[in-house]
Parts: C-alpha cells; structure tokens; sequence
C-alpha cells in the first residue's frame, strides 16, 4: 500500500472513531434537549444525569479524534487542506461554533455551580450545540461529494444540495442512535439508573427507524447531487450498504431482544458501514473534481516520517485510550 | 475589512484566548504533582482540599483550551489555506506529535479528573505524570511550529513540494530558545495566578493554613523560576538578533545600522522620523547585551523597505511590557529571598511575612507574568511580519481571499468573550476557600492529620 493511501486509511479509521465515539457525545446532547421539551421535570433530570455522567471522562479524548482528522488532512494533503477549508468555510465556522459552545457549557454546568448561568440554561446552550455540530459536519461531507465545490464557491453552496442538508440530518439521527443505544447498557449498571433503560431503549428503536428513513429519502438525491461519488457507490460501496442494513435491521432485532452489549456492536458496525461506504465512494478524490489525495498529498519524505511517527504514538495512545473506556466502563454518576 | 486584516485579527484574537488556558494546562499538571503527591506522602487534609479544588480548576481550563485549540487547528485551513498548501507538509510531523502528545494529555486527564474513586491513590496521582509530561511536549511541538515559521530551517523539495528536514528542524537554536521560555513562562503564569488567588483570599481575612500552602506553592513556583526566565529569555533575545535581525531592531526601535547601539526603556517608536520618542537610553546597551562590547554592530530597520519592517511602535511596546512585567516579579523574587535570609537569621517565621506588601506583591506576579507572556508572543509574532514564514511568504499572501469574514471576527469575539466572562463568575465562585469538610480546628501552622484513605470523607 503506498503512503498516500495508508495515510487516508488512518483519516477514515479516525474518522470512524470519531463518529462512534463523539458521534454518541454528541447524540446524548440531542437526547437532552428532547428531554427538556418534555413536561415532566423530574425524568428530564434523570435522563440529563446518566446523559452527563457517560460523557463526563470521555468526552475530550472522543474529541481529539476530531484534531487528529484534521491535523492528518492538512498534514498529509495541504495542497487539498485549504481549499477544502475554505469551500466549507460556512458549515465548518458552524460547526467550531457547536464545538466550543458544546464544550464549554459542559464543564460550565459541571462545575459551574450556577454560578455563571442557570445550569437550564447551559443545558440548553450543550443540547442545541451537541445538534448543530453534527449536523454541520454531515453537511460538510455530504458537501464534498457532491463536487460542487470550487475554491472562490459561495459560502452557502454546501447548503444549496438537498443532499448535504440531508447528509446532516443524517448525522444527527444516526448520533442520537448511537446514543440511544449506548445509554441503554450504561444505564443498566446501575440500579438507580435501571428505570431509564427502558426509556432508551424505546428512543434507540424510534432513532433507529428515523435514520433508515432519512437514507432512504437521502438516496435520490445522492444520484443526483452527486453522480459522481454516487456511481462509485454502486460500483464499490454495495456490500458496505448491505452490511450496514442487515446491522440496522439487527440493531432493531437486539433491542427488541434487550441484548444492550450485542446492541452496541450492531449500531456501531451499522454506521461503519455507512461512513465506510462513502470513504470507499469517495476515493480517490479529497475534493471531488478538484483534488484526488494522490495530487494533494504532502512530499514522500514528509509523509513517510509522519507515518513512522503515527506508528510510535498509536502505540502509546491506543492502550491508554482502550484503558480509559476500561476504567469508565459504568458511568461515574456523582462520585467525582 | 480585506481577507487579510480580519485572518490576522481573528487569529490573534483566537490564539491569545487559547494561550491563556494553554498555559495552565502546561503547569497545573506539575503544580498538582506537587501537591497531591504532598498529601499521598504526609496524609495531611490540607494538601488534599488544594488538589480538589486545583483538580476543578483544571477540569474547566483544560476543557476550554482543548476547544479553543480546536478552533486553530480549523483556522489553519479557513484564514490562511495557501500557507497549509505550501509548508503544511513540511510543519506536519510536528502537529501530528502534538496530536498526539494532546491526545495522551486528554485521556488521562479524564483518568485524574473522574478517577478520584475508580484508582488507588497512588495509580490516580500515577496519572498525572503522562498529562505533565504530554502537556510539555505540546509545548514543545507546537511552538516548534512557530519557531519554524521565525527560521525555517532544513528546507528542501520534493516532487514539487516543501519539505522541512526533522533533523533540522530539532536541532535549531530558535526552537529550542523558543520552547525553553514559553515553557518557563507558563509555569511562572500558573505560579502566579495561583499565588494570586490565594494571595487575595489571605487580604480578604482568610488566613488559614489551606491559604498559607496555596500561596507558598504558588509564589515559590512563579519566584523561583524568575531568575532561570531572565536566562532564557536573553538567550532567545540573542538568538533573534543572529537569525532575524530585523525582529530585534524592532523590538528596540533601531533604525540605523551601526555600533554603540542603546537600550530604550519605554518611549514610542515615531515611524516618520524614525526614532523613539520620550524613552530612556541606555548608551551601548544593546550592544553590549548583544556582543559583550560597546563596538558591536547592531542591524538596524534601515536595511529593508518599510514594507518588509515589522511595526516597531507595537513591537517596542510589547517588548517592553514583557521585559518590564519580567524585571518587577524578579524584583519581588530577589527582595523574597533577602528577606528570607534575614528572618532565618533572625530565627522569625513565616520567613516571608504575610503582611499587605507581600500579599499585594505575591497578587501583582500573576497579571505580570501573564501579561508579559502576551507581550512576548506579539513580539514573537508581531516581529515577523510582514512575513508568515520568514522571508519565504507574506502574510497577504498565506491569508484567505474569502471576503465575507468579518462576521467570523464577530462571532469569534463575541463568544470567546461571553465564555470569558461567564467563566471569571464561575472561578471566582470556585474561589470560596477551604472546604467546610477540612477540620476547622487546625491551627494556622498545624497540618490536620488523616492517613490518605480517609478521602472519603472530602470526597
């Protein structure tokens, strides 16, 4: 395999970390906004307590799989970097907006004691945040299929696709089921959580069945706004779609079934199979009709050194990583 | 606003925001090495409540830069895309170690800060080393980046693009100069502001023990490293002045090439004629800091265009408010250890006496110290243009063409300043004193003995 296209590996392997790990960060945040709409006081603050307590330890290491995508693109493939940045300056300043704001208004309800704002509101500020981000960064990718975008294009051309607009939806759906699903298990572990499984269970299976709906009004519109990456979809990408039905369908199977554990890998492999397919659609191209990675890819000397540099630090950041998600398995529910 | 004006002010506006949480999370991780491994050794109450207290503190300062930090690393790409497209190869090795490095300090931050239960005391005072050790080494990567854009050093190309040689690139004295004194001063900005805080607690009548050792560690930190920062800090002064030249003519508003060159203390660089107005001279001085004689030749902003001379009138300025913010905490720490001499030979304690001077002294290190690290990277910064990478790209030229960010600006100034101000509210909430938990009974000098497993009770 050359430089160029393990480098991209590594892109999309981050990526899918990214999405299955913030990705349900982010789902949880949907889920507490939902709950605030709901009438009952007492059961929102339930779920917004189990909802905090599973991203409390995890939440800034599931983010810095973000950095690490972006740090690789403009690494690896600065020629592409800029332009990319640039033709998604919109959506992408909105998602920046998201990240802060999500981030911030965490630890400000976590340690803030009210004393800035009332904690609502900055629950509010982390729910609306924790929907905007995902959104806009399913816009952003939707966007770069559709090879609409040109350096100089108007701020708004990643919205002006169907498309992309619902590539973010997409990736709103998909995290609060991945969210959904996960706080299912989480809350099992513990008694005074037990109450809650059911009710996540319940979200899991609706998030499910919104997320096959959105894919299925999306496909249309994915042959038309983006032929391109959509016929390397059908070409390449058909065993990705059909592995991520069958675990879509299977996700709603092991719910029914209450299997929780067997719940997260389905959902998990479900949405692999989604980003997975697209990545495979989408190559060779970074930018489709601008840049293939084979054009923007930094000199080989360069990537070569960051290689054998990813190399020696996934060595020390895997078992860390895998080490904190061991230590945090159940939840830390007040004992911080 | 051109493309380029609102890239510069946004970036500054954003890295100057980063850098304030940045460098806590650099020295709060040593700071609390210290002091939970204080109270893991001697078991007294007073060290834990610190390292509780020190541990929230950094929970939402560490949470704040990681997004701010975030923020740049987008901002790379949206402000200044043709700048990535050119040198983003060659600087690449060195944002993906500190990816890394940032990536290990993230994890086990999230270890430390909701592992208080889940670890030993020990295992969870164990964790510490990695966030310590990682947050040192984003340091050292990222202002490497930086310092490769002042030198950039072991340039080469292939296939048509820039590559950046790592041998060089490590081995060059700017880095290392560069790396040294930031490193220093976000241990003496850590220092400082806590020293501040515990300083202020101790005005407002608060003077506990819980405030005593706050303070000592605080003010000891920022103090003690003074003196090692007046080195470090004339080594990347000489530094500047063998590799950019025009950066140190600057900094000290010298127009004219030529020997017997003085020191400006203060005074306003006039750009018209050319020379600092109302400023205190000292005669050779620079040159003598500079080459240890009167005779030595200093390169003045008259060997360039006033296009390719950055702006001395703002370079000067910040250049003094670093050097004079540097002086007044050295100033403190050489009148501390007097004092400390002089009360040990009159066998007095406290050695530093907690009276209104020192307190007012201990409250002043920690805006000095934070001041004058601003004032150092708009020096650092500032003192480069008009280049982005010294004498390879303009800044116009790395800039975005997009004309619609001024509302970026906005929105960036806008949010960064209302977290700002919400997160003062929340510290100085945070800042209540000792917790009620830790035995009242204590006298100001007398630790309150528990053996370690008795957390519990403080938990």
């Amino acid at each position: 395999m050359t430089a160029v296209n393990l480098m991209l590996v590594i892109i999309v392997l981050s990526l899918l970390a990214y999405a299955l790990l913030a990705g349900a960060d982010f789902g949880g945040g949907g889920w507490d906004m939902l709950a605030g709409l709901g009438r009952d006081r007492a059961a929102a603050e339930d779920q917004r307590k189990l909802i905090s307590a599973s991203l409390g330890p995890v939440w800034e290491a599931n983010h810095v799989w973000l950095i690490f995508v972006i740090v690789c693109t403009f690494s690896g493939f600065p020629s592409a970097f800029g332009d990319i940045a640039t033709s998604l300056e919109l959506p992408l300043a909105l998602a920046l907006v998201g990240i802060v704001l999500r981030g911030a208004a965490y630890v400000y309800r976590a340690y803030g004691e009210g004393a800035s704002l009332p904690d609502r509101w900055w629950s509010r500020i982390f729910a609306c945040a924790s929907v905007l981000t995902p959104f806009m960064l399913g816009v952003s990718g939707g966007a770069l299929a559709t090879g609409k975008l040109r350096p100089g294009s108007s701020p708004l051309a990643p919205f002006q696709a169907p498309f992309t607009i619902l590539a973010g939806l997409l990736a709103v759906v998909v995290t609060a089921f991945l969210a959904a699903v996960y706080l299912c298990y989480d809350a099992s572990l513990h008694p005074d959580t037990q109450h809650l499984v059911d009710v996540f269970r319940r979200k899991a299976i609706y998030a499910a069945v919104a997320s096959g709906a959105v894919v299925l009004v999306m496909l249309p519109f994915f042959y038309r706004d983006a032929p391109v990456v959509a016929a390397r979809f059908t070409d390449r990408s058909l065993p990705f779609a059909a592995v991520s039905a069958l675990c879509g369908f299977g996700s709603l199977l092991v719910l029914w079934k209450k299997k929780y554990v067997l719940a997260r890998a389905t959902a998990a492999i479900a949405v692999i199979g989604v980003l997975g397919g697209w990545a495979a659609a989408q190559y060779p191209d970074l930018l489709v009709g601008v840049y293939t990675a084979q054009d923007a890819a930094a000199a080989p000397s360069s990537l070569d050194t960051m290689l054998v540099a990813m190399c020696g630090g996934m060595l020390v950041v895997v078992p860390s990583f895998l080490y904190l998600l061991k230590v945090f398995t159940a939840p830390v529910i007040e004992e911080h | 606003m051109s493309g380029v004006d609102a890239a510069r002010i946004e970036t500054a506006f954003s890295l100057s925001f980063h850098i304030l949480f940045a460098v806590f999370g650099v020295g709060m991780p040593w700071v609390l090495l210290y002091t939970e491994g204080r109270w893991l050794k001697t078991g007294d109450q007073t060290w834990y409540a610190l390292t509780r207290k020190w541990a929230r503190v950094t929970a939402v300062l560490f949470a704040i830069g990681a997004v701010s930090g975030t923020v740049l690393s987008f901002e790379f790409g949206l402000l200044w895309p043709t700048f990535m497209a050119t040198y983003g190869g060659a600087i690449g090795l060195l944002f993906t170690m500190e990816a890394f490095a940032f990536f290990l300090e993230a994890i086990f931050m999230g270890l430390y800060l909701y592992g208080w239960k889940r670890l030993t005391p020990r295992a969870h005072w164990l964790t510490l080393w990695p966030i310590a050790v990682s947050g040192t080494l984003s340091t050292l990567f990222i202002v490497f980046a930086n310092a490769w854009m002042n030198d950039p050093v072991g340039i080469g190309e292939s296939k048509g693009k820039i590559t950046a040689d790592p041998w060089a690139v490590f081995s060059s004295s700017v880095g290392w100069s560069e790396v040294a004194h930031m490193f220093v001063a976000a241990m003496m900005c850590t220092g400082g502001a806590v020293a501040a805080v515990y300083a202020w607690g101790m005005l407002r009548g608060r003077r506990d023990r819980y405030h005593k050792l706050g303070l000592g560690v605080g003010l000891w930190t920022v103090l003690g490293l003074t003196p090692i920062q007046m080195f470090l800090g004339d080594w990347s002064a000489r530094v500047v002045g063998a590799t950019q030249p025009l950066k140190l003519a600057a900094m000290e508003g010298v127009y004219t090439t030529g020997s017997n060159v003085p020191l400006t203390i203060l005074g306003y660089y006039d750009q018209s004629t050319h020379k600092i107005i109302g400023g205190i001279p000292i005669p050779d001085g620079l040159s003598l800091l500079m080459g240890f004689k009167t005779g030595t030749v200093i390169q003045g902003m008259d060997t360039a265009t006033v296009a390719d001379t950055p702006n001395s009138a703002v370079i000067h300025l910040a250049f003094d408010s670093m050097v004079g913010c540097g002086v007044l905490v050295f100033a403190v720490a050489g009148f501390a250890v007097a004092t400390w001499f002089l009360r040990r030979r009159k066998g007095l304690t406290p050695r530093i006496p907690h009276t209104r001077f020192w307190l007012w002294s201990a409250i002043a290190t920690g805006p000095a110290s934070v001041i004058a690290m601003l004032g150092g990277w708009e020096v650092t910064e500032g003192g480069r243009q008009p280049w982005i990478v010294y004498n390879l790209m303009s800044v116009t030229d790395a800039a975005t063409k997009s004309g619609g960010l001024a509302w970026s600006v906005v929105a960036t100034i806008v949010i960064y300043v209302g977290l700002a101000a919400a997160l003062l509210l929340i510290l100085r909430k945070l800042a209540t004193g000792a917790p009620p938990e830790l035995d009242a009974g204590a006298g100001p000098d007398i630790p309150s003995q528990a053996p370690p497993a008795a957390e519990e009770a403080l938990a």
